[in-house]
């Protein structure tokens, strides 16, 4: 009981300012603040875990931020405010803690006479002692104590800021809140409405509203408030009734303060503690490692980088980059498009673009400046050229047979030769038919081909046969253009046939090296297929990019009819 | 191969003024007194390095004859530089030139470099055109001016490569926009060789791949 606790005290600390008392204060700061700093370094050393609950502390130390209300009115007035604008979390007050929040606040308002600390306190006796405690400047060292605490706690939280921490984290807070309203009820008897009353943490902004709302009504009626508190008090702290008056009560409730004011604070510091471990288990609670929560926060390694861990990743990229180099560089070696490039196809085709659409515009201009009865005819011829350039289906190609003591390439010759005997234009074929010839001569040169030689040379033959052949749909296009008198049924018949003997060209190279590479002995029977499949693969881009080539021209053909 | 930048150079001029030549000696460094007549535009390229970077010069050789011009009138469009040129022994490839010129700029985009040529330099005894006539045209037309010999490869590479730090240049004052395809310019493709980051959307590739022509 507060009572008898006051006059324990009071007999024994007669001598106010006695040596004894000083050392036990001074041990008790001390003790206090290695505490502090065992928690504090707990803190730290819990990395980012600790941070969570450093930031349920933090939530604490609002609480403990309520002694100073009543330290410094108008000061903590406005560091409530501060704090006000910077939680804003939904810690949502009960009655109880309401009221408390109340008669914490309130005594500041007369603080001119020291006594009203008193009003209302009814519910909480051991908060009541400590602020008693306020009363004697001598306990001023526990006070720094608290202070100490204080401030640690509060600039944790304002580190917490600096680290990232949003204050509108709601579900954490509540949780926490909830865990710490549990633990208390646990912890020491006295301590805990304290604590409640500091965990609870009132609103702030009401706190905030409360205090400037009584500030101002002290300042307009400062007795009536005054007396209303004496009354509330005195009703309340029953076992000070007696020793209302001044005076007497001074020297009685320092040493009853200062007691109370040791057991709560070394009680306190072990219930931080606790509370620290239970916030902990409240967070962790099933949210191992708090991986979700910290996810949540964004608490990731980036905030709190560590050295090797940077530099493992660091090389582990350096690695990964330097394999995907040799890879790329690797399949650059066998890249179809970029072989494509090399040898011109794609120049010659675009090329082959540019006056495909500059034809394209002129068979639309003169349809459009036509008169428009004969609109009509000129659609129809259009179309019918357009017919006349439908690929034949695969089926109905019969195949050629070999003729006889004729080479691949020279039959290949006549073969292009004969598809363009009507076109009425000196075709160009030797780049193709002397392509051809190397890559037979280098099929049949080397018996021992490697699987890798074989791939990389039958992707650059296709990738060099196509770019030939779009040369070829270039330089037909441009003659054509040129050329005085224009056949367009001959035209058309004649490319469409050569269309057909360079896909079929195309598939001859895939053929050849697929023979070659099945021809081979090679361990790696996975790797080979992978080749093959491939071949066929790039000879089918290959016969996208010629029949591509060959819609092009259509309109160099078509207009020609218009 | 890997490059930072693309440019797309048309080379024209009267038929016979020696522009395949020039890009002959150019690409191969080697001189063929007799040439087939170009049809259409024949293309020739090759890797030049103008401040650490790779560039990629991809030149459209293109007919001289009249009958091609309608075509060749369509491969202007892209085009990011320009080799203009007339031979100093023809006084009428000469006095096309503003003709060719008119031609360019109509079909090509306005910020196309254009080099004005005086091919030929080296049949100095057989010369119509004197240098300084070459020069007030050019100054006229504010072209860039060089004569030039495909043959003896008398500023042949000072030509393309002057004509490619222009545009270089230009790229640097951001007057060209290089996402921009029109402008004859195209970044190169992304993969690095060298092994520099390649910087996002920007300067490009590292270019420490060795060079060497297609």
């Amino acid at each position: 009981m507060p009572s008898s606790d006051s006059e324990d005290f009071e007999s024994a600390d007669e001598g106010r300012n006695s040596p004894s008392k000083k050392e036990r204060k001074k041990r008790l700061s001390s003790s206090n603040y290695s505490d502090n700093l065992e928690f504090d370094l707990e803190t730290k050393k819990d990395a980012p875990l600790a941070k969570s609950n450093a930031k349920d502390v933090a939530e604490a130390a609002d609480g403990w931020d309520d002694f100073d209300i009543e330290e410094e009115a108008k000061p903590s007035t406005k560091n409530i405010t501060e704090k006000a604008t910077v939680i804003k979390s939904d810690t949502k007050p009960t009655g109880v803690i309401n009221t408390n929040a109340k008669s914490e606040i309130q005594p500041e308002i007369s603080q001119d006479t020291g006594w009203d600390d008193f009003d209302d306190w009814g519910d909480t006796e051991t908060a009541c002692n400590i602020k008693e405690d306020q009363l004697e400047p001598q306990s001023e060292n526990k006070y720094s104590n608290i202070k100490e605490v204080t401030e640690r706690l509060a600039s944790a939280s304002t580190k917490n800021e600096g680290w990232g921490w949003g204050w509108g984290v709601d579900s954490i807070f509540s949780t926490a809140t909830a865990g710490i309203s549990t633990l208390t009820s646990q912890v020491s008897q006295g301590i805990s409405t304290v604590l409640e009353t500091s965990i609870g943490a009132p609103d702030p902004e009401e706190l905030a509203r409360k205090s400037k709302d009584i500030h101002s009504q002290q300042t307009l009626s400062k007795e009536p408030s005054t007396e209303k508190s004496q009354i509330d008090s005195s009703k309340d702290t029953h076992n000070n009734e007696g020793q209302f008056p001044f005076g007497s009560l001074i020297s009685g409730m320092t040493k009853f303060v200062e007691t109370t004011g040791t057991k709560v604070l070394a009680g306190g510091l072990d219930t931080l503690e606790t509370i620290g471990k239970k916030t902990m288990e409240v967070l962790q609670d099933g949210d191992p490692g708090l991986a979700k929560k910290r996810a949540m926060l964004g608490l990731d390694s980036d905030d709190k980088p560590v050295l090797s861990q940077v530099l493992r990743e660091a090389k582990a990229k350096a690695e990964e980059e330097d394999r995907i180099r040799e890879q790329k560089r690797e399949a650059k070696e066998v890249h179809y498009e970029s072989l494509f490039d090399d040898f011109e196809g794609l120049v010659h085709l675009e090329a082959l673009e540019m006056l495909s659409r500059q034809v394209s515009m002129r068979i639309d201009e003169r349809l459009r400046s036509v008169d428009p009865s004969k609109r009509q005819d000129i659609k129809e011829t259009l179309q019918q050229v357009a017919e006349l350039c439908e690929m034949p289906d695969d089926d109905e190609e019969e195949e050629l047979e070999e003729s006889g003591d004729m080479s691949k390439s020279d039959t290949l010759h006549e073969r292009l030769l004969a598809s363009t005997r009507d076109i009425g234009l000196k075709m160009q074929y030797q780049p193709l038919i002397k392509q051809y010839t190397d890559t037979l001569e280098w099929l049949a040169s080397d018996p021992n081909l490697t699987e890798k030689a074989i791939y990389k040379r039958a992707v650059s033959s296709l990738a060099q046969a196509t770019a030939l052949s779009v040369e070829v749909y270039h330089k037909t296009a441009e003659m054509l253009l040129v050329k005085p008198r224009r056949s367009t049924a001959d035209e058309a018949d004649a490319l469409t046939q050569m269309t057909v003997v360079l896909t079929k060209h195309i598939s001859d190279i895939a053929t050849l090296f697929t023979e070659k590479l099945n021809s081979i002995t090679s361990e790696d029977k996975e790797q080979v297929n992978s080749h093959i499949t491939n071949i066929f693969l790039e000879a089918d881009n290959s016969s996208k990019y010629i029949q591509n080539a060959f819609q092009l021209a259509l309109p160099i053909i078509q207009i020609g009819a218009v | 191969m890997a490059y930072a930048y693309l440019f797309k150079y048309i080379i024209i001029g009267d038929t016979g003024v020696g522009k395949s030549c020039l890009l002959l000696q150019f690409t191969d460094k080697r001189f063929q007194p007799v040439h087939d007549l170009t049809i259409g535009v024949e293309f020739g390229a090759r890797m030049i390095t103008i401040d650490g970077k790779q560039i990629k010069l991809q030149i459209w050789d293109t007919a001289g004859q009249e009958a091609f011009r309608s075509i060749t009138r369509s491969y202007y469009r892209g085009a990011a530089g320009a080799l203009l040129v007339y031979d100093i022994t023809r006084r009428d490839t000469f006095n096309h030139l503003t003709t060719w010129l008119e031609d360019a700029r109509q079909h090509s985009n306005s910020n196309m470099v254009i080099m004005l040529i005086g091919n030929k330099s080296d049949l100095e005894s057989r010369r119509e055109v004197k240098k300084e006539e070459g020069e007030a045209f050019a100054r006229e037309h504010g072209l860039v001016f060089m004569e030039t010999s495909a043959k003896t490869a008398a500023n042949v590479e000072e030509a393309f490569i002057n004509t490619a730090k222009e545009i270089y240049e230009k790229i640097q004052e951001g007057v060209f926009d290089i996402n921009n395809e029109a402008n004859g310019i195209k970044i190169g493709p992304q993969h690095s060789t060298g092994g520099g980051t390649s910087g996002a959307g920007g300067a490009g590739t590292g270019g420490a791949a060795g060079g060497g022509c297609c």
